[in-house]
This record gives structure tokens, sequence and C-alpha cells, in this order.
């Protein structure tokens, strides 16, 4: 086909960013034909496309709409590389729990944020919504996750984030995790008058923020 | 301690180093804007100390002040709160009633005897009407012996001082002292309200006998006393359910004056939805009719044929004006219309005919509606990228639509509006579902609330909150939670009636929803 690798790679980049689902598909197989690194493909082609969807979603060029359908067409492309991923290439990935607060069902948000940290390569356990403070704790430690990501729509359950903390500090266990919190009515303000380690005001800046957060 | 004077309102306080100036507000009564709940970010509790501008929420008092704030009397004057609501006939038929027995006057309840008032007075009965709003407080006082509305007065509910939309306002009222205090202004409030119209019709308020609270379930709690924490949590109970008089009456009205609460349908659906259904007779249409009220909180109801089903949706703050860059009130100096000609020139009309100071919620809409019309704006909602008109101009390297230098819709703003309209849009979509029903099987639709009053179809239409099939089918039908509580009032039988019809309304939660975040994503675009 005359592509340089570097050429492709570009070319699904572009696919997600156009949010291209048919075009992702069709260069992803090419790169699978090609032979080239299925790992790389993802990391150099497609992730980099959802990086630029995010930086446009931060301008206000692209909203919401948008962002759900670079992420379809960054998925599309996903699901042909995935199973040519050489095993041994696979690190291990940062595991997060994330869900919305006890007395709360607005999960648009939250899963917003879980879709574009998985496309950033995180590993989201999500624990879904009206999620007592308990559960946030028990399933970090099971899953073993480094960062906890509690969402919040209404001013009436955010008490219960910093029930989240107060949990982790009575077990002792608060340094083991990285907490951060997000959603509608909460401030960085907040975040820091409960102790949380992290907030961030949309899905795109908390991939930056969890990245801040593990030192990478 | 540092002393802070506000000088329009007259009132100083002493506070501790490091109180914020809307904590010093608030602890004095003083009500600012503060839609973003003092977190920074909406710009609206603006306050000026000298000549400098500072957000009242982030000013920390350290020494002596004197703040100026925008004077509140004057924009209560100045705001356009629709009092009076569609309505229909019905047979005069007072829960109240007072018979002369030739030495006194007995008043009736129903058929109890409430008391009894020296000499005849049996042509002095009146009743009054109230609508809790979140925003706004409408009180009218109606003679029960001719049915007819004698005075009304309206303004902005106090309570906004503390807390100012309604779920800070449940968090607010979580705890005894905040719901004590939250019932106290309202309570306060009313009375002043009551008086005052009384006093100006020249009315005693001893010959009030019943009083119908209409508003929204949120509100009702806070006036009934009742701790309104369950309805802001899910499974988001009512702690009422209404249909009965409240036993506690604090109001001055006749010392055997009752307070009636209509039936309750759910927690986001509240009495004056209840008011608004018997106002618009729905559960007797024959026809389809779609009853929405456009605000904060979206409430709907669609009917056919005596079915009904309700919802409510989280639109957010952004209809009234609040958390967009220059939205404010529709009082004077507001946009509140706005049309672009066919050559790109804008027409603009601004309340009380005054240099614009903001855009208010009919403003906003009309605003991008133009734009979404003439494609400055894009069905995804980004501006255009070239420059086809010359109020399209970069500000801070984005795009901005200047009406003025001053007042001007940013790309931010437009995002806001989308969410808005797509939380209402969606929740058309779930009802129309629900029920079965096609968009073009829908006759008419009703526009209640204050705020709906002032929008016009075209431009709901241009954004896509209404699907264009309901072109030519919208009315605005006013405040009918205040017509609504009117008929409460003048006929005891709607009282039996309207229990049974809200309980039977299918209450539709959309969060439970599987399908509504697809539907909500698909609603974001123009």
């Amino acid at each position: 086909m005359g592509k340089t690798k570097d050429e492709l790679y570009s070319a699904m980049s572009g696919a997600v960013v156009d949010m291209d689902e048919d075009l992702s598909v069709q260069l992803s197989r090419e790169a699978v034909e090609t032979g080239y690194d299925a790992f790389e493909a993802i990391d150099q082609g497609l992730t980099k496309g959802m990086e630029r969807a995010g930086r446009l979603f931060d301008e206000g060029e692209y909203f919401v709409p948008e962002l759900l359908m670079c992420a379809d067409a960054l998925n599309a492309g996903v699901e042909i590389l995935k199973p040519n991923i050489k095993t041994e290439r696979q690190e291990e990935k940062h595991k997060i729990v994330i869900g919305v607060i006890a007395g709360d069902t607005h999960d648009i948000g939250k899963n917003l944020v879980k879709l574009m940290l998985s496309t950033a390569g995180f590993d989201v356990i999500d624990l879904g919504r009206d999620v007592p403070p308990s559960a946030f704790v028990e399933h970090a430690v099971k899953e073993n996750a480094k960062i906890i990501m509690i969402s919040s729509l209404m001013t009436t359950t955010m008490d219960g984030m910093a029930d989240v903390i107060n949990l982790l500090n009575e077990k002792g266990i608060r340094n083991k995790f990285k907490v951060a919190i997000g959603g509608g009515p909460v401030s960085r303000k907040f975040a820091d008058k409960i102790g949380a380690d992290g907030y961030s005001s949309n899905a795109n800046q908390a991939i930056k923020m969890v990245n801040e957060l593990i030192g990478r | 301690m540092p002393e802070i004077i506000f000088i329009n309102e007259q009132k100083t306080l002493f506070v501790a180093e490091g109180t914020t100036i809307l904590n010093a507000a608030r602890q004095l009564g003083i009500v600012l804007e503060t839609p973003c709940n003092g977190i920074g970010t909406c710009g609206k509790c603006k306050i000026k100390i000298g000549s400098d501008y500072f957000l009242a929420c982030q000013k920390s008092i350290t020494e002596n002040i004197v703040v100026i704030t925008e004077n509140k009397e004057q924009e209560n004057r100045t705001l356009k709160i629709v009092s009076g609501g569609q309505s229909f006939s019905y047979q005069l038929k007072p829960f109240i009633s007072k018979q002369f027995d030739g030495e006194k006057t007995v008043v009736y309840g129903g058929n109890a005897v409430l008391g009894t008032e020296p000499e005849n007075t049996s042509e002095l009965c009146y009743g009054v009407t109230v609508d809790i709003g979140t925003t706004t407080l409408v009180v009218a006082i109606i003679d029960l012996s001719s049915g007819k509305e004698i005075a009304s007065e309206s303004r902005l509910n106090p309570q906004s001082a503390y807390a100012q939309d309604v779920l800070s306002r449940i968090h607010f009222a979580s705890n005894n002292e905040g719901l004590k205090l939250l019932q106290h202004v309202l309570i306060d409030a009313l009375n002043e309200m009551i008086g005052a119209i009384a006093d100006k019709v020249k009315i005693s308020t001893k010959n009030i006998y019943e009083i119908v609270y209409s508003g929204n379930t949120a509100m009702l709690h806070l006036a009934c006393g009742i701790n309104p924490k369950p309805l802001g949590q899910y499974p988001y109970i009512t702690q009422i359910h209404g249909g009965e008089h409240v036993t506690e009456s604090t109001l001055n009205i006749s010392p055997f004056g009752v307070i009636y609460l209509p039936p309750v349908i759910s927690a986001f659906v509240g009495p004056d939805i209840t008011s608004g259904i018997l106002a618009s007779q729905l559960y007797e249409q024959k026809e389809t009719v779609l009853f929405i009220d456009i605000g904060t909180n979206g409430e709907m109801v669609l009917a056919k044929d005596g079915c009904l089903a309700a919802t409510s949706t989280a639109a957010g703050p952004a209809f009234e004006g609040m958390n967009i860059t220059c939205g404010m009130r529709a009082g004077n100096g507001a946009v509140e219309r706005f049309r672009i000609a066919d050559d790109g020139s804008i027409d603009v009309q601004v309340i009380g005919g005054i240099r614009a100071t903001g855009i208010c919620g009919s403003g906003l809409l009309d605003m991008t509606g133009e734009l979404v019309r003439t494609r400055i704006i894009g069905k995804n909602g980004r501006f255009t990228s070239q420059k086809i008109i010359d109020h399209l101009q970069e500000k801070d390297g984005k795009k901005t639509f200047f009406v003025t230098d001053e007042v001007f819709l940013t790309q931010n703003d437009v995002r806001q509006i989308q969410l808005a309209k797509g939380a209402v849009r969606s929740g058309i979509e779930s009802l129309l579902t629900k029920m079965n029903l096609m968009k073009n099987e829908v006759n008419r639709v009703e526009i209640a609330g204050s705020f709906g009053y002032h929008l016009n179809e075209k431009s709901l239409l241009n954004i896509g909150l209404l699907p264009v099939e309901f072109e030519g089918k919208v009315k605005f039908v006013g405040n009918t939670a205040q017509s609504g509580g009117t008929a409460f009032l003048l006929n005891k039988d709607f009282r039996t009636k309207m229990i049974q019809v809200a309980s039977e309304i299918q209450k539709i939660e959309l969060a439970n929803n599987e399908d509504f975040e697809k539907l909500f994503v698909a609603s974001l675009g123009f």
C-alpha cells in the first residue's frame, strides 16, 4: 500500500480524531497484515488520536458526542489489533476503581471518565453508581488498585466522598491509595477540604491528573 | 475581629478573620447569586470594594471593609415573574364557607366548624394561593365568595441567600438548624407579602381562612418544616404526600385558618405540577398533550386519553441564565429577544430598553436558536470556522459571539445550553417511548412556568429542545402552579379527584432507564 509505518500510524490517529470507525478498522487490519507490532500500533496510532480528541474537547471544539464517537473508532481498531498483541509485550496496567458515590445515580460523567482512562491504557474497575463508601475501600483493597476515583453530581451526596477518605484513615491504609474526585458540584477547594489527592473538572483532564498522581 | 459593612443593605457584621464575604452575607440574610454554590466558577456573586470587583465566595475578610452589592430591591422590582396562568371554568365550591346565625358568624372548613367570629362577617371570606418556587415566590389573595383574584405579589425566594439551587437547599436543610432557618425566612417573607397585599386592597388578614401551597416538593418540605434529606439521596423519597391540610400553621391569617397541600406526585414532580395538571385539565384530554415546566428541573407530563406519565430531568440552571458567562435573570438590562436578519444584522431587545448588561434565559434560547438557524453554530454545537458575521470574534483564542462589547456568548456557554436542552429533550423522548407514542401523534405542547412564558416556539424548535414535529402546536400557559392552586382553593371536589390522578400517574425515573445515556448523548446536537 506504500505507506511508511509513521504514515500508517498517523492515518490511524486521524481516523480516531475524525470519528471514522470504518477507516480505523481498515487501517488496523493493514497494520496487522503488514506485520507491525500490534501494541505499538495501538500506542502510537489509535491512542494518539484519542489524545488529540481529548485536546479538542478541552478547547471546546469537541463535545461529549464527538468524544464518544472517537472512542468508538478507537475501540473498533483495538478489537482488530488486540488478538495480535504478543503477550510478553503486555505490561502491567495501573488499576483504578471508579464509581458514583452512595445516594447518587447520575453516572454519565463517571462513564465518560472511565472511557477516557481506559483508552489511555488504565485498567478501570467500574463499581457502578450509588456505591457505599465501604465498597470503594473493599474493592480497592481486593483489586490491589492504586487509585480510587469518586464522582457525584448532587450536592446532597458529596459528603460521602469524605467518608471514603475517613474509612481509609481509620483502617490505617490511607497512604496505600490515591483518591481523586470529580463531578458537577465538586471543586478543587472541596477536594482540598476533604483531603483528596486529585481533582479534575472534566474527563480529559482526568487522564493528566491520574498520570500526575502515579508520577508518570 | 474585622467589620464588614454592606452599604446598600445598611447591615454590618463582625466576623472572624478569613471569613468569606459570601459567608458574611449569608449570616446577614443578604442574597448574592451563587449558582455554583460558592466554588468560584460562575462569577455571579461579584461585589465591589472601592472600585475593584471581587467574587464574594473567594474573597476573605482580613480587615474592615465596605462592600457594595448590586441593588436587589431594584432587581426585585424589574424582575419578570409571571403570576397568572391558564385556567378553565369550574363551579365555585370552596372548602371554606361562612354563615351568620343572627348573632355570630360560623366559619366552616368542609362540614366541620373551624371557629366563630362576632357579628356578621360572612361577606369577608378570603383565601390565598402561594407558589413556592426555588427561585421565586408568588402570592395571590382570592375572594372566596366571588372566585376573583383581588391582588398578587411576587418576589425572589429569600432562601436563595443561603443556598441557591434546590439540591444545595436540601443539603442546607438536612440538619435541624438549617431547616429551621430556611423555614423561618420563608414564612417571614410569605407573611410580609400577604400582609402587604392585604393592606393594599384593604382587607384584614384575619379574614383569610385557607392557604393553598403550590410549589416543588423540596420547597414544600421546607415550608412545612420537614427534613428534606431523603429527597437528595437515591431512591429519592418524598416525606410528604399532600392531599391534606398541614397541621402546623405559622402564617398570620385567621387564628383558625388552615393550609392545604395539593397531592405530591414524587420527589421531583411536586404539587406545582399537580396544580398544572388540574389547570390544564390533562386528565380530561382526549388529545395527546405534553405539559412541560421548563426550569432548573424540567418536569413534564404526557397525557393521552386520561393516561398520564410524568418525569423530571436535571436541566441545571442554564435556562435561568446561571452558569452562563453573561447570563442573568430576566431583569432590567437583560437581552430577552434576539434575531438575525437576512442581511446578517442583529436585532436585540433588552428589558427596560436600556443598554444590555447580560442575557436572560429567553434571550439565551433566542440567540442559540438564531445562531443554529443561520448555521453560525453547527449541528455539533461548534461555532463555525468561517467568519461569516462581524459579531463572531475571537476572545482569548476562542470563538465568541458578541452582542455588544460586554455581552457575549462563548463556546462553553453553548455547551451548557446543549446539556440543558439535551436533558429536557431526552425526558420528552423517554415519555413518548414509555407511552408508545410517535412524536407526530402529540397534538399540543403546553409550556408552563414563569420562565417558559417568555420563550418563543421557534427558538425551542431551532435548538431541538422540542422536536420539529411539534411545530405550530406549542402553547405557553403561564404560571399554572398559581392558577391550579386557585382551582384547589375554589372547588374542594378537585382535592379528591387529584389525589386519585396523582396516584395513578406513571412515575418515570430516567436514571433507571438503561438507554438513557445513549438518548441523552443523541439529544445534545442541534
